[in-house]
């Protein structure tokens, strides 16, 4: 667990975190989102004690940081950054070995992990563990940075805008291995972005800061009903908001129980977001969606009305 | 800065290339029968200096000269590698930051400083001989490496240095792990600068009584002897580019290391 | 925010007040140069060897004090750094400075007897070390204050006017000065002949330089075995390559009429100049072919696409964005060439090095001095001149 309470950080006259204070439970993932020079980099780096904060305290598993020793601190959080920050002198798999071979493991141990974590990250072993880092695409590098800060199995995982540089496609891709990759771990993630729909698509819990204050913070589905300030409101996509919030909502949460009446044609999972729903009534040119399960069975159904009355409950409008 | 311009303009057909350590050898075996034979080409000095008495430099070997020369431009080398990394390191680090600025700007400055000065002002403090030579040959020489450690170890990208540091290296081993051999290549180029420099300087030690390489030059010239001057000049020539290719090879395996698999 | 932020950086040192420790170290050193070295020498006549004496005897009681006083000042001022301190500091050390030919004056008559015509004052191991650490004190002083170059250069030269001064009326006895009275006139056509030999030698090798470059990016081909043979010149020793030169052109020169009636000889200028520009052209063709190669492929295709013809963009694009690096280039060349001249007087080229290698074979130290001293001198003016000239040049200016 990573906790913060009032936590500031200057430098020199000029304050740079102020008073900030949040907690990510164990086995969460929390997005920092905010424009660039918002503190949110530094408040990242002041939990692995690469900037010593100046107030307040930061607890990792009910342990104040600054009883730790900075150095073994470090090698107990995963920590990965935008441009992967690979020593370009070594290969892959001596890149992901480093904290294993920082921790002492024996050389047996440490080529078995790296073995393993290419795996886990589908970089075939054969293929890459030789390579270095220059020859590697911009999307393998990002995987090898994300699997050198899990080598020594930490249960926190600190992210920096690490998919920021990557082209849309590439992102994207990365992104669903990453919560997928989250779904099998569970760990403590702190992820820090600039991305709103990647801190909406990736993480349980969002913190919203601004000029080193924290503007708002909650889960994706409150943020995205009750923005605090037109600053929120715009990181989240003005108008597009909407779409936004209907991506997060699953068909099964909202249809309802089978009408009387003749079934739709089109047919849609029950796991599938309100807005692919939105999307496919637009495609089929149809108001209503019957809804199955996984074995294509209809279980209810989904109306156009439907789906905007829940919008109006959620966001507290008046009905109708 | 040169291997940069060559690297981009490979535009020339792909013809089978010599093994990098052919100039090495080539150049070494030149020296060594330049040092050990040179009495075999009397004849052809003779020719050139028909009138005098002596054409071959006798005063001493030329073998033991070249020692002599070595010993110099190596004891001064081995000294300014250590004094002059160590203090790039130094004042690259937090503790001896303050020292940064100036030593950067001296060591820029210090290219400014002609050899032959540094040398001929080391003499009215220490007198002639050996000493003022390897004296001023590490003060003059310590300014290339010293420049270059700075830039080698300032080059390692920020984002390299915290990565390693947020994966919990000590600063001891991102020095040596990661600073240090990223740095290598950058180092290595300030060391080939500094001996090649010095291999020169140390040839002017003969105008300050030290015998080496250069003391054959000197004596033919004095005298007018260009046999003297030939044999010598050929010798110290010889010698530089035996020593630069050297360092060529070693600068080509560091870099591949680095770079290539 | 950058990542560098989380990096121990040296800026961090701006914060606080900590003390200056690099002028805390260099006053320290400056005081035990003075108490433990020779401050000055004294010597009966020009060739014995002089005695050296320390702070007491130089300066006595009075002189020693006042010197550690104004020492331990700078010291004590850069131990509490704020930035009148550091204007206050620079102060002191331009007002040390400009004292120390007036110590000189002071040891002279405390030291020589005016009966010994002979007699002369040489300048001890102290007084350089302690001249050289109030030179580092300067550059440190001019970072902190961020100080501009020509502030720096006036500075420079109200010293260098005092030195003039002492030197003209009262420092006969300095050994320097009466080694320049001695040959004064010699000294003059030595700076003339070494400015003349290292003048021409450059200026031919920018014009043949410019010339090489531009071939080479016309010919790929040339680019390679030209830069091959001019890093081979400049490998090779200067000493050997003026030797190596000697034997042909005596040769020439006893055989074809024509080039010794030219003034060609083995022994001279013609060796030197050869081997001087052999030497010059690499540094000018490798930042002349770099600052034209370098100039951003973005900015000359911007160029193109805006209707400039070839020849607009090589005037107008290529070449004003080159010129810095391109100037950088002729300074490394002239700065290396002031010292390979000093060199060539070995060869008989004349110029300052005669007088340190006649010095040397006199054993007359300073003699030597007069040729090293104006060398470096002339190095790093000459290095700091073209160096502003260069940054004036540069887009926007200075910074």
């Amino acid at each position: 667990m990573i906790e913060l309470s009032h936590v500031s950080k200057r430098f020199g006259d000029e304050t740079a975190v102020d008073d900030i204070s949040f907690r990510v439970p164990k086995g969460k993932f929390c997005a920092l989102v905010g424009t660039s020079g918002c503190g949110k980099s530094t408040t990242l780096r002041m939990i692995n004690r690469l900037i010593e904060h100046s107030e307040g305290d930061i607890i990792l598993d009910g342990q104040a940081i600054d009883v730790y020793d900075p150095v073994k601190l470090r090698r107990r959080i995963g920590y990965v950054i935008q441009h992967t920050g690979l020593f370009p002198h070594w290969t892959v798999a001596r890149n992901i070995g480093l904290v294993p071979r920082l921790l002492k493991w024996s050389a047996a141990d440490v080529q078995s992990r790296v073995a393993e974590l290419m795996h886990l990250l589908s970089l075939p072993v054969d293929e890459f563990a030789h390579k270095y880092p220059h020859q590697l695409s911009g999307g393998q590098a990002q995987r090898v940075g994300v699997a050198r800060a899990l080598a020594a199995d930490p249960d926190i995982l600190l992210m920096d805008e690490p998919f920021g540089a990557l082209d849309p496609i590439t992102r994207e891709k990365l992104q669903d291995e990453l919560a997928k990759l989250q779904s099998r771990l569970h760990k403590t993630v702190l992820f820090v972005t600039h991305d709103m729909d990647e801190a909406l698509k990736l993480a349980d819990h969002l913190v919203v800061m601004r000029e080193g204050r924290i503007v708002q913070q909650g889960s994706p589905l409150g943020l995205l009903q009750n923005p605090v300030d037109p600053f929120v409101e715009s990181l989240l996509g003005g108008l597009e908001r909407g779409l936004k919030q209907a991506s997060l909502t699953r068909v099964k949460d909202h249809m309802t129980s089978m009408g009387p009446t003749l079934p739709a044609q089109s047919r849609i999972p029950g796991t599938f977001s309100l807005r692919q729903a939105l999307s496919m009534m637009l495609r089929d040119h149809s108001d209503r969606l019957t809804v199955v399960d996984q074995h294509d069975v209809p279980v209810g159904e989904l109306s156009l009305r439907r789906i905007i009355k829940e919008a109006q409950l959620d966001n507290g409008n008046p009905r109708e | 800065m040169g291997t940069r311009v060559s690297n981009s303009l490979s535009v020339a057909p792909p013809h089978k290339k010599a093994p990098p350590w052919l100039w090495p050898l080539l150049w070494g075996v030149l020296l060594l029968v330049s040092v050990v034979a040179m009495p075999i080409a009397e004849s052809l000095f003779r020719w050139i200096e028909p009138d005098a008495r002596q054409v071959i430099y006798d005063r001493a070997e030329l073998y033991v000269l070249l020692g002599r020369h070595l010993f110099v431009v190596g004891i001064a080398a081995v000294v300014t590698i250590i004094v002059g990394v160590a203090a790039g390191i130094a004042v690259t680090r937090r503790w001896g930051g303050d020292f940064l600025p100036l030593v950067a700007q001296l060591a820029s400055l210090g290219q400014t400083f002609p050899p032959v000065a540094v040398l001929a002002l080391a003499v009215p403090v220490l007198g002639f001989g050996t000493l003022p030579i390897i004296v001023a040959l590490m003060l003059y020489g310590l300014l290339p490496i010293v420049r270059n450690t700075l830039a080698g170890l300032q080059g390692v990208e920020g984002e390299i240095k915290m990565a390693a540091h947020a994966m919990g290296m000590t600063p001891t081993q991102i020095l040596r792990q990661v600073e240090l051999p990223l740095a290598a290549p950058v180092i290595l180029a300030g060391i080939r600068t500094s001996v090649t420099i010095n291999i020169a300087t140390a040839a002017l030690g003969a105008t300050v009584g030290a015998s080496n390489l250069g003391d054959p030059i000197i004596s033919g010239i004095v005298n007018g002897n260009m046999a003297y001057v030939l044999q010598g000049a050929l010798t110290i020539a010889l010698l530089a580019l035996t020593v630069d290719s050297l360092f060529e090879l070693l600068q080509r395996q560091l870099r591949s290391r680095i770079s290539d698999s | 925010m950058s990542l560098m932020d989380a990096l121990p950086s040296p800026r961090l040192r701006w914060d606080g007040r900590h003390p200056n420790i690099v002028l805390v170290t260099l006053s320290l050193t400056m005081l035990a140069a003075f108490w433990l070295l020779d401050v000055v020498s004294m010597a009966p006549n020009r060739i014995v060897a002089g005695t050296g004496y320390g702070a007491l005897d130089a300066f006595g009681w009075p002189g020693a004090l006042l010197v550690t006083l104004l020492l331990s000042f700078i010291g004590i001022l850069a131990s509490q750094p704020s930035h009148r301190h550091y204007r206050a500091l620079l102060a002191a050390v331009v007002v040390v400075m400009a004292l120390m030919p007036v110590g000189l004056m002071a040891s002279s008559y405390l030291l020589i007897d005016p009966e010994m015509s002979q007699a002369r004052l040489g300048i001890g191991a102290a007084y350089w070390i302690v001249l050289f650490v109030l030179l580092l004190c300067l550059v440190e002083l001019r970072l902190r204050l961020n100080l501009t170059r020509i502030w720096l250069t006036l500075l420079l030269l109200g010293v260098a006017l005092v030195w003039w001064l002492c030197v003209a009326f009262g420092l006969e006895r300095l050994a320097l000065v009466q080694e320049f009275r001695a040959r004064d006139q010699q000294f003059l056509s030595a700076v003339v002949q070494h400015i003349k030999l290292v003048g021409i030698a450059v200026s031919v090798s920018v014009v043949l330089g410019l010339a090489l470059a531009m071939l080479m990016r016309r010919y790929a081909r040339l680019q390679k075995s030209a830069f091959a043979v001019l890093n081979f010149l400049q490998t090779i020793p200067s000493l050997a390559l003026f030797g190596l030169l000697l034997a042909p052109l005596a040769w020439l020169a006893a055989n074809v009429p024509v080039l010794s009636q030219l003034g060609v000889s083995g022994i001279g200028t013609t060796p030197a100049l050869i081997a001087l520009i052999a030497y010059s052209l690499l540094p000018i063709v490798r930042n002349t072919y770099i600052a034209l190669e370098e100039v951003s492929a973005d900015t000359l295709e911007a160029a193109k696409g805006m209707g400039m013809r070839t020849g607009q963009r090589f005037w107008q694009v290529r070449l004003p964005l080159a010129l810095p690096v391109l100037l950088e280039g002729v300074r490394i060349t002239t700065v290396q060439a002031i010292g390979l001249t000093a060199v060539a007087a070995l060869i008989g080229a004349g110029g300052l090095g005669t007088f340190i290698f006649q010095g040397l074979g006199q054993a007359a130290m300073d003699m030597v001095l007069l040729g090293a001293l104006p060398i470096l001198m002339l190095a790093l003016v000459v290095d700091a001149g073209l160096g502003a000239l260069a940054e004036a040049l540069r887009p926007g200016g200075t910074r």
